[in-house]
């Protein structure tokens, strides 16, 4: 009565006057019908994105939610579906208000807000046993606007760049670059006189939005402020894209302007890139398909901009959304405590690809599944000693390759850095404005367009979800 | 009492054809209902709305929604993109079924082996198809690329295509629109070529004998007799393919994602990143409706061309 009292329309409302009268009888209730949760009693239906890594989810995650499961006298069930499916599956489940109790995304689900629950309970929870969550963690999974946790986030993923040492070394700069200069200093010489090319995504895909935050951060600036005022049109950012247009020049081919999410791991493992950003999935793949190349294969955290400032977006962020449908919330709760309590086993299995958000968990005893690391006492402890001496290198490989990602939640952030993954940064995300803005310069639009065109597409979105009362700042 | 034998036969449904037509007609009506009318309808219920992929609750606010597509620099593009993609597959997708057509119509060896490969598009899944021409077609790793480079067509200095190594087929606005195109045509051939075949077939025999007979060959049957008897079905294939382009996402999808920058965006690969990727489900919605009066009227032609058909 009070929603109609405000001028709201509940969808389901007006799917039930306009469909009661048309819909054959055995569809009708598929889709009109409200509340109808699927799980019920002791189950819980899990959605989750099928892992980059393969035995993550064969070897470890289906197997851990059903033992849970079978601990507790529930039956677990774990779906999984491909990353580019998550959304609108999402949107088909809380739109017939029946599906998973529990929903993974692989970034911020925060356009869902009015559909899910408010976790903040989970997060005292897990803060109380666990100690403090990452704040990149935080910033995905909490809108400070409406003051809700709308989403769970136990991990996340490390975005390092990925260079050839070989190529680096013969271009006179063995530890790889440092600054955002040096990919056109070197990569532009490795790519002159070795014939290869750097490989930073222009494209509209995910590994290049990405890229252009962690430029644009780097360079002091970014789409929004802490307080999500638009502030994308600055100096700072015509520096940055200005950049971007001779990097492009320099030390790139119109490749980039076409690649998929995974062109730059195939790029890299075909020895046709000289450095590229991305997860270490793209070594572990080399690892297991080119041997010599993924040995060829180092790490450098975030590039300083022309101010030392350095920043690289996570390259996934993990986070478990529980709709208001779900009959099964309380249990849902008690899986995603249960999944920080065993977080080092997601580490180990996801070959070092999942980073905790909770670094202070402690590590359960007994046998863990992998080889017990001495005096590790912590989740910190354990990613220090593996990052220190990884224990997935091929044989005869330098051990210490990962070292330098050790520290990288101090220069990881969150896609909306310095301000919150809201809806508006969702579908800037989503609708490829800031990596379309770096192409477009790269191909020659001038800076200053680039920019302008970019902001009047974000101003119009960041309005938009404004008005939905999900975003904060001013018009 | 009367007898069964005198008592007046009452009707069964079985002997109402009006009625039994009626009734049989209800799942068919029904299905279309319930899968076209009423996503259609909700559609327009959320254009003029706020509706959004992850709110249930929504509010009626008019045509702001269409106000905001239109002063969208990539809607207009896409708007755009989507007409030219539209008319200039389907352009290409006539003449080369008409050609095929042509070809498969006469008698030689081999002839069920041609007809076979020309509906292999057809036959398997767009999305697979697409992915195979994605591989194809890569900007480091196409097979084109390589042919070309062992022709010597392409990566030295001097090359007719460039000293580059890859032509960068998705990378280049203009080759990527091409590919497209390309591929979408490669799709539809089959089906306007069986059309095409069909409406060929159709043509009396006696009337190309006689004319024939009076030296009426080639180009000049062609232009006075099979075109135009054939004009309403190829008219036809030409506005299926048409509704089929403006309304499908797979190729673009598939290939480009509608890069490079928006350049082969079109509405119906826009209205999914804006509207489910992105969760603006109301603007997603308008974009999708935009083009419905367009295609409305095109298949309002289509089904008075299909009845003339039926004439002829």
């Amino acid at each position: 009565m009070k929603k109609r009292k405000q001028g709201l329309i509940s969808r389901r409302d007006f799917m039930k006057a306009a469909g009661v009268g048309t819909l054959a009888a055995g569809i009708a209730p598929q889709i009109i019908l409200p509340g109808r949760g699927y799980a019920a009693g002791k189950d819980l239906k899990i959605l989750v994105w099928s892992h980059f890594v393969p035995r993550f989810d064969k070897e470890w995650f289906d197997n851990f939610a059903k033992n849970w499961g079978q601990a507790n006298g529930l039956n677990v069930t774990v779906d999984h579906i491909g990353l580019a499916e998550i959304p609108a599956r999402t949107a088909a489940e809380i739109s017939a208000g029946q599906g998973h109790d529990l929903i993974e995304w692989v970034w911020s689900p925060s356009q869902f807000e009015p559909s899910v629950l408010d976790l903040t309970d989970v997060v005292k929870e897990a803060e109380k046993r666990f100690g403090k969550q990452l704040p990149l963690c935080t910033r995905t999974s909490y809108n400070p606007f409406t003051k809700k946790f709308f989403s769970f986030c136990p991990g996340w993923t490390i975005d390092p760049g990925d260079y050839r040492k070989s190529l680096w070394e013969k271009a006179g700069k063995p530890e790889g670059p440092e600054t955002w200069e040096d990919l056109i200093t070197y990569g532009g010489k490795i790519k002159k006189d070795q014939g290869i090319q750097l490989g930073i995504g222009l494209s509209q895909e995910l590994d290049s939005d990405m890229a252009a935050r962690g430029l644009l951060w780097s360079y002091d600036t970014g789409e929004q402020d802490e307080k999500e005022n638009v502030i994308l049109n600055n100096p700072k950012t015509l520096e940055a894209v200005s950049y971007m247009a001779r990097l492009y020049k320099e030390s790139m081919t119109p490749e980039v302007l076409a690649w998929t999410a995974v062109s730059n791991n195939q790029a890299l493992i075909a020895g046709r890139a000289s450095y590229i950003l991305n997860s270490i999935s793209a070594y572990r793949s080399a690892q297991k398909q080119v041997p010599e190349i993924a040995k060829d294969i180092y790490f450098t955290p975030a590039l300083k901009g022309p101010r030392g400032t350095r920043w690289a977006s996570e390259h996934v962020i993990y986070n478990y959304i529980i709709p208001k449908y779900s009959k099964n919330a309380d249990t849902a709760k008690k899986f995603l405590i249960a999944l920080v309590e065993n977080y080092d086993q997601a580490m180990f299995q996801s070959e070092l690809y999942n980073s905790p958000a909770f670094f202070d968990t402690p590590v359960p005893s007994g046998d863990r599944g992998y080889p017990a690391v001495s005096g590790a006492k912590k989740l910190r402890d354990l990613h220090n000693a593996w990052f220190d001496d990884d224990p997935f290198a091929l044989p005869g490989e330098e051990k210490g390759k990962l070292k330098v990602l050790k520290d990288a939640d101090k220069w990881s952030t969150n896609v909306g850095h310095p301000g919150p993954s809201s809806p508006a940064v969702g579908e800037i995300f989503n609708t490829f404005v800031l990596s379309n803005m770096m192409a477009n310069a790269a191909r020659g639009m001038k800076p200053e367009l680039a920019v302008e065109q970019a902001e009047l597409l974000t101003k119009a979105i960041f309005a938009t979800w404004r008005k939905k009362g999900l975003v904060g700042g001013k018009t | 009492m009367a007898t069964a034998e005198e008592r007046p036969v009452q009707a069964g449904i079985r002997d109402r054809a009006e009625l039994l037509a009626k009734l049989m007609i209800v799942p068919a009506i029904a299905y279309i209902v319930a899968m076209i009318g009423f996503p259609f309808l909700m559609a327009i219920f959320y254009s003029v709305s706020d509706a959004t992929t992850g709110d249930p609750t929504l509010r009626i606010i008019g045509f702001q929604n269409y106000a905001a597509i239109l002063s969208d620099p990539v809607f207009r593009l896409a708007l755009k993109n989507t007409f030219f993609f539209a008319f200039v597959s389907q352009a290409l997708v006539i003449v080369f079924s008409r050609i095929l057509a042509a070809s498969l119509m006469q008698e030689f060896r081999g002839k069920w082996l041609a007809r076979f490969l020309v509906m292999l598009p057809w036959t398997a899944p767009i999305a697979l198809g697409t992915i195979g021409w994605l591989w194809i077609l890569d900007s480091i790793f196409s097979p084109i690329d390589w042919i070309l480079r062992n022709a010597g067509l392409l990566g030295t200095p001097g090359a007719l295509l460039g000293p580059e190594t890859n032509m960068y087929w998705l990378g280049r606005s203009g080759l990527a629109m091409a590919s497209v195109i390309f591929v979408h045509v490669w799709r539809l051939l089959p089906l306007a070529t069986v059309i095409q075949l069909a409406g060929l077939s159709s043509i009396p025999r006696d009337l190309l004998e006689s004319a024939e007979i009076d030296g009426a060959a080639g180009w000049r049957r062609a232009v006075e007799i099979t075109i135009p008897l054939t004009l309403p079905i190829i008219g036809i294939a030409f506005l299926f393919g048409l509704i089929f382009t403006f309304t499908d996402m797979a190729v673009v999808y598939v290939l480009t994602r509608g890069g490079p920058v928006h350049s082969t965006q079109v509405l119906s690969t826009w209205t999914f990143f804006k509207g489910i990727q992105g969760g603006d489900l109301a603007q997603g919605a308008a974009i999708s409706l935009f083009l419905f009066p367009v295609l409305a009227g095109v298949a309002t032609l289509m089904l008075r061309l299909a009845r003339r058909t039926e004439v002829v």
